[in-house]
């Protein structure tokens, strides 16, 4: 599900790679939190069965390491087309007019969104790092303001790859070809 | 404008804004934003950073990506290859064998994966063409196929029903338990129909032809113990310790995965680009499935702080059905909603605002979940909107799509025989969980 750049020219073209790299190298290499979450969860079970010493730590971690890795990777989803949209009228319209729909709805219900979210995540995460806010919730005590920091990059990294989105629907509506290659948008068939 | 009121026009533009296709996470986000602000001001936002928080927090959902990083990576190292291969060694002189053996790969594969559409498409790749070449029914074949691949929906460790406990506040480990019996019933009437007409109609399913079979009953133990037997010690480890209550479905979906890993690493079949795609493919499932976990679920709190879920169980309940009959409806619904939408936005959305009403009238949600996985299933395979369709036709393109139609619409059948089954006769769901957990 890669963008066909060369049908952009100049700053266009390497703008939109740009952006694009940037979410799919941060995506690729935030998939990898899943081996330190597996290695987390097998150390905590082997210490309570076999060693029967719990650890403090295991949990905190595990969710930790499963809400960075599912948020941080949305940017990436959303650069490989895959957040689920219901394609069932959606895939028998004009190209033309799928540009037209995705970018009015990219300039007026995302950017917006995510700009607000940004803005209340931020106050969120800033507000915990000011305070040096730990999780009392756990004997362990770790400390938040990371975790909470992650809401805040995500929406940043997400809006960044919005823009890329924005000019390939544009392209689209203007054009009536998406610059996508392998076009079918796919929809999380795979589940 | 009521807030009770204001929810129901946020609903009405949800539906509209849905169908038209952006994707869904964003809009949720956008007009819970929107709405919310009308109706209660600033509160919204915190209200945004709040629940998503939560969704973070959750470390039940941790199953998700664990689960699909254990389905991948199984599927990366082609291991129902093998047990494909094993099975139809082992069943060669049976008529119909060919459908037994897709069948039983499919139901054991989705006792380790719980993701639907690509076994549908392995399935389809190694099976069919063998099918094709020992003169099998293509409606039965097809059928078959899609049918086996729908099954990883319902057995556990099933995404779906991972997503469903904490949206209906039902204990995934009870979810489990609850679908096993109806999983494996569904898999039986399956096969027993696929065979029983191959028995009636020998040229359906012919048995193979000798250069099939195995040469000696010790090559066919040798593939069972290397093929099948170290898969299903997988399979009763993870499922068994979650059912006997030993591990939360998150330290069973861990140790799965770490199974899953030695096992292909054992069977050499796992190389460093099948690991990596392994782990991005994870990567893009569980953010997309979880991303829209996080906006429905803050999109559901402004609604349920707009009263409107309330409002609507009121008013259901004020019809006073009978709740066999309001269940029909709602089963209904989700059964039509899951032809345009997928099983994703049914859960997340459209499960929240019926429940209050399902759970006003008494009925038992555990059952109420299982239901509603049978009926998703059964929408999975209800032409012509069933994605497996296009899949066996892309991997079989000279199997005409209208055969492969009808022979969807053969274990369509099928499926709505085990939805009223279970609708008539609830221990079929709910007696392995009230053996387990209730007394």
């Amino acid at each position: 599900m890669q963008a066909n750049y060369e049908l952009f020219s100049g700053r266009t073209r390497s703008a939109i790679k740009t952006l694009d790299q940037i979410s799919i190298w941060s995506g690729k290499a935030f998939a990898w939190l899943i081996i330190p979450m597996v290695l987390c969860l097998v150390y905590e079970v082997f210490a309570r069965y076999l060693f029967n010493a719990p650890t403090l730590w295991a949990y905190d971690m595990t969710y930790m390491l499963y809400g960075s890795h599912f948020m941080l990777g949305a940017a990436y989803t959303l650069a490989m087309q895959g957040h689920i949209r219901t394609d069932f009228f959606y895939r028998l319209w004009p190209v033309r007019w799928q540009g037209t729909i995705d970018s009015f709805l990219y300039i007026f219900f995302f950017f917006p969104a995510l700009a607000l979210w940004l803005w209340a995540g931020y106050d969120y995460a800033a507000i915990s790092w000011v305070r040096g806010e730990v999780a009392i919730s756990s004997p362990w005590k770790p400390i938040i303001y990371p975790f909470k920091t992650v809401m805040p990059v995500t929406t940043v990294l997400l809006m960044l790859q919005g823009i890329a989105e924005l000019a390939k629907s544009l392209y689209a509506a203007r054009y009536g070809k998406w610059p996508i290659i392998g076009t079918e948008i796919d929809d999380g068939e795979q589940i | 404008m009521s807030p009770e009121i204001l929810g129901l026009v946020s609903l009405a533009t949800l539906f509209v804004a849905i169908c038209v296709g952006f994707p869904i996470s964003f809009t949720l986000l956008f007009l819970g934003v929107v709405f919310g602000y009308i109706g209660f001001g600033d509160t919204v936002f915190f209200l945004l950073v709040v629940q998503t928080f939560g969704v973070m927090r959750e470390t039940l959902l941790a199953a998700v990506p664990l689960f699909l990083f254990m389905g991948f990576i199984l599927e990366q190292a082609g291991l129902m290859d093998r047990l494909f291969s094993g099975f139809r060694m082992m069943l060669a002189n049976v008529k119909g064998s060919l459908y037994i053996a897709v069948l039983v790969t499919a139901t054991l594969f989705a006792a380790a994966t719980g993701i639907v559409g690509a076994s549908v498409t392995i399935l389809g790749v190694m099976a069919a063409p063998i099918m094709k070449h020992a003169g099998y029914d293509v409606k039965l074949s097809a059928g078959s196929i899609a049918a086996g691949g729908t099954l990883g929906m319902l057995i556990p460790p099933s995404i779906m029903l991972v997503v469903m406990g904490p949206v209906v506040g039902v204990p995934i480990t009870e979810l489990f338990a609850a679908a096993v019996i109806p999983g494996v019933m569904l898999a039986a009437l399956y096969m027993f129909y696929a065979v029983a007409r191959s028995y009636m109609n020998p040229a359906l399913g012919p048995a193979l032809p000798d250069e099939e079979k195995a040469d000696s009953v010790g090559e066919i133990i040798k593939e069972l113990l290397i093929g099948i037997v170290p898969l299903a010690v997988l399979i009763m480890s993870v499922l068994g310790s979650i059912l006997a209550g030993l591990a939360t479905p998150t330290d069973a979906a861990a140790m799965g995965a770490l199974g899953a890993f030695l096992l292909s690493v054992v069977y050499r079949r796992l190389t460093w680009e099948r690991l990596k795609k392994a782990i991005f493919q994870t990567m893009l499932v569980s953010s997309m499935i979880l991303f829209l976990v996080a906006t429905s679920n803050f999109y559901g709190a402004v609604f349920a702080r707009l009263g409107t879920a309330t409002m609507i169980a009121e008013t259901l309940v004020a019809l006073e059905l009978a709740p066999m009959v309001l269940l029909i409806l709602v089963l209904g619904l989700i059964f039509l909603l899951g032809w345009p939408l997928e099983w994703v936005p049914i859960v997340l959305v459209v499960i929240p605002i019926l429940l209050p009403a399902v759970e006003s009238v008494g009925i038992d949600l555990l059952w109420f979940c299982t239901l509603v996985a049978v009926c998703l299933q059964t929408a999975w395979l209800s032409p012509p909107v069933a994605l497996s369709a296009y899949y066996i036709k892309g991997v079989v393109p000279d199997w005409s799509l209208r055969d492969i139609y009808a022979g969807m619409m053969q274990f369509m059948v099928i499926q709505v025989i085990g939805l009223l089954l279970i609708l008539f006769f609830p221990q079929i769901s709910l007696w392995l969980p009230t053996l387990l957990f209730r007394n």
